[in-house]
């Protein structure tokens, strides 16, 4: 017959395995570990492409640069910043010449501690080819400026309307 | 002599095409024998003699997914462009085909980035093809100025090679079928056109390129093309991804029972395509290998066509399986085509120089066939002088049919059977029973009424209409057999081979007795007025 300093014994370890027993993180969550470092390359020795990040936040390709110009020791390199889990950014400025912007690697092309600590999943891969025929346009993002919006008319007269801004070209496609 | 008209009559009315009628049956021939033996390497060695010796190629699609992983949209930036072209450069691959049209302005910056990144290809010995339009459109890669390490200019026509991405479609089905060779302008002559994408690539691997591409665009006409064949198999590749088998293939069986010949998607494509999403994510797809071995093992040493697959773009092709696929796997498989027939792909007749030729065989083709049906009717014949063909009823049966017509008004007949013929037309399922019942009522008639003399005859002329008709079967698979390994022409008319000797002997032959007949007629009448006078 159970006591109950034992059921609850077994009620708290039944909690901590529960809580043992969480999915594992996500890409993204994997990346933003503490002390996650590059370890090397997966490349077959091949250069790392390498890009920066500019002041909208988009991406640039940088250069291509072999891992021991990335890491002239053939040290760890932290990474500071994640990306979507797929992009990290490495404590290296200097591997793509003058530019001196940090340099981020795909995480395809180099192994991370994060790896190493992660259970090798098969996740389910969902694509599918788009082979629809859609009677539709698709949107493009061009950007306009919106013309000024016209003041009410008065009721006693009307008013002539003000000139709008002028509308910027757009490169025909 | 006969059979010579018989041959020259039946030639002409399978190549009678004054509204389109005739390219049909060409057509559905030739798309049904890749449909069903599509996949074997005897018809298309995709493969080549030796597995792995040939390279292969291979789609990458950009999708919205992939954008995304880079902070990028619709439509793709040259940026993303620079950088996956990079990433590609890794996997070291033959040649890379990029499937855009690269002709909208873009900050200098990246247009610089992105010819650094082909000029880098180009001295890692993987040359990069860009689509086209026109010569013109890499002038907008030339306005950012570029300069490269050394300070000399980078020219868009230095580092990468522009091809004609035109889709050739066949004017009978709008199917894309058809790979044109070049992109030429009005009233130029054959060669002097861009080549396109496949033909530069394959003539690009060869000892003399410029040979390879005079051999292939200036022996066909202008506006001429190759028939793409293909593989109804996806490619096992891709069953990582697709949600249904890779490996089911129609089945001749089902043209037997009036259903659907051709498949009516490719959920999974005969080439090996990987998702761009897929190569900057190493969570989206974990096989690849934990040093991604899977995809060096793919992409290295392959030819790599880049292309979109987004909702909406417009850019699909209409595969010779009848079913929709996006537009890069166009050119690829045209490469694949071209690496398969070692140079030499299939061109229809219409397309060649030196044309008459095949005409003349097809001829000759036709020519044993009405022969055969000549030896088929010389011996119905001698069995039985004025023996009728094998489609008519005994004597005795006709007679006995005729009698039950009779008793029936003839309004009511022709109405039930004007109701039978209707619900025929409308209504599929009933075809088949239609013919089986009707063969059924026949054969129980004949055994029934008919003496055994006619019986005899009749067996006698169904046994010898179908020996002729397998004889002429085997003389038709071994034509075209001959006209697609030697004389590298598509699939030939099969369906048209074989419903002249089916149907259409008959038919032709009886006109030309009929026409004899009243030729011989008028000579002797001319004669007798001749003698009067």
């Amino acid at each position: 017959m159970r006591t109950l300093p034992g059921i609850t014994l077994l009620g708290l370890l039944a909690a901590a395995s529960a809580h043992a027993a969480e999915p594992p993180a996500t890409g993204t969550d994997a990346c933003l570990m503490l002390n996650n470092r590059v370890l090397g390359p997966r490349t077959k020795d091949r250069p790392l492409p390498l890009m920066v990040r500019d002041a909208a936040q988009a991406f640039h390709y940088a250069c291509s640069a072999s891992w021991s110009t990335l890491s002239p020791n053939n040290a760890p390199l932290p990474v500071l910043e994640c990306f979507r889990g797929t992009l990290l950014q490495v404590a290296n400025g200097s591997a793509c010449g003058k530019d001196s912007r940090p340099l981020w690697v795909s995480s395809r092309w180099v192994l991370t501690s994060a790896d190493l600590q992660q259970p090798v999943t098969r996740v389910a891969v969902c694509q599918q080819l788009e082979t629809g025929a859609w009677a539709g346009t698709r949107d493009f993002s061009v950007e306009c400026a919106e013309r000024a919006a016209a003041k009410p008319a008065p009721l006693a007269a009307p008013k002539t309307s003000t000139s709008a801004s002028p509308v910027p070209e757009t490169t025909p496609h | 002599m006969q059979s010579l008209l018989l041959a020259a009559t039946a030639l002409f009315l399978l190549n009678f095409n004054a509204l389109g009628t005739a390219t049909g049956s060409r057509r559905f021939s030739q798309d049904l024998t890749y449909a069903w033996f599509g996949n074997q390497a005897w018809l298309y060695p995709r493969n080549g003699a030796v597995a792995g010796a040939t390279p292969k190629a291979v789609v990458v699609m950009i999708d919205e997914p992939a954008l995304a992983l880079r902070g990028a949209r619709w439509p793709v930036p040259l940026a993303f462009h620079a950088e996956f072209l990079a990433e590609l450069a890794v996997l070291r691959p033959r040649a890379i085909m990029l499937d855009f049209l690269l002709i909208d302005p873009a900050p200098a910056a990246d247009t610089c980035a992105f010819l650094s990144v082909a000029s880098d290809l180009k001295k890692g010995g993987t040359p990069l093809y860009l689509a086209v339009t026109r010569l013109e459109d890499l002038g907008v890669l030339d306005q950012a100025g570029c300069r490269d390490a050394a300070g000399n200019a980078l020219l868009a026509d230095q580092v990468l090679t522009p091809v004609a991405v035109r889709k050739q479609v066949d004017g009978a089905d709008f199917v894309n079928r058809l790979y044109p060779f070049e992109a030429l302008s009005a009233d130029a002559r054959p060669g002097a056109g861009l080549p396109s994408a496949a033909i530069r690539m394959y003539c690009d691997a060869q000892h003399s390129p410029d040979a390879c591409i005079a051999r292939l665009t200036q022996s066909v006409i202008a506006d001429g093309g190759f028939e793409l064949a293909w593989s109804p198999q996806g490619d096992p590749f891709n069953q990582r991804w697709s949600h249904v088998a890779c490996n089911e293939i129609s089945s001749p069986s089902r043209a037997i029972l009036n259903q659907p010949v051709l498949p009516r998607e490719s959920p999974c494509p005969p080439l090996p395509t990987l998702f761009a999403s897929a190569i900057l994510d190493p969570t989206a797809d974990a096989t690849l290998g934990e040093q991604n071995e899977q995809l060096f093992g793919l992409v290295e040493g392959a030819y790599v066509f880049v292309g979109g697959n987004f909702r909406g773009s417009g850019d699909l092709m209409i595969t010779p399986m009848h079913t929709l696929l996006p537009g890069i796997y166009y050119h690829a498989a045209a490469l694949e085509n071209l690496l398969a027939f070692d140079g030499r792909p299939k061109v229809r007749k219409e397309f060649r120089d030196s044309k008459l030729g095949f005409y003349i065989y097809d001829l000759v083709v036709l020519w044993l066939l009405a022969a055969i049906f000549q030896w088929r009717q010389r011996r119905v014949d001698d069995g039985q002088p004025g023996a009728e063909g094998p489609f008519h009823l005994s004597p005795s049966a006709r007679a006995r049919l005729e009698q039950l017509a009779a008793r029936i008004p003839t309004p009511l007949w022709v109405l039930a059977v004007v109701v039978v013929l209707v619900l025929l037309a409308a209504y599929k399922f009933l075809q088949l029973i239609a013919v089986a019942v009707a063969a059924a009522v026949v054969v129980v008639i004949e055994f029934r009424i008919a003496s055994s003399i006619e019986m005899k005859a009749r067996l006698r002329a169904v046994g010898l209409y179908f020996l002729a008709l397998g004889l002429s079967l085997g003389v038709i698979a071994l034509a075209i057999w001959i006209g697609y390994r030697w004389l590298m022409l598509p699939p030939g008319d099969w369906i048209g081979y074989l419903s002249f000797a089916a149907f259409g002997f008959f038919v032709a032959h009886t006109a030309i007795l009929e026409f004899e007949r009243r030729v011989d007629e008028l000579r002797r009448s001319r004669r007798v007025t001749g003698e009067t006078r």
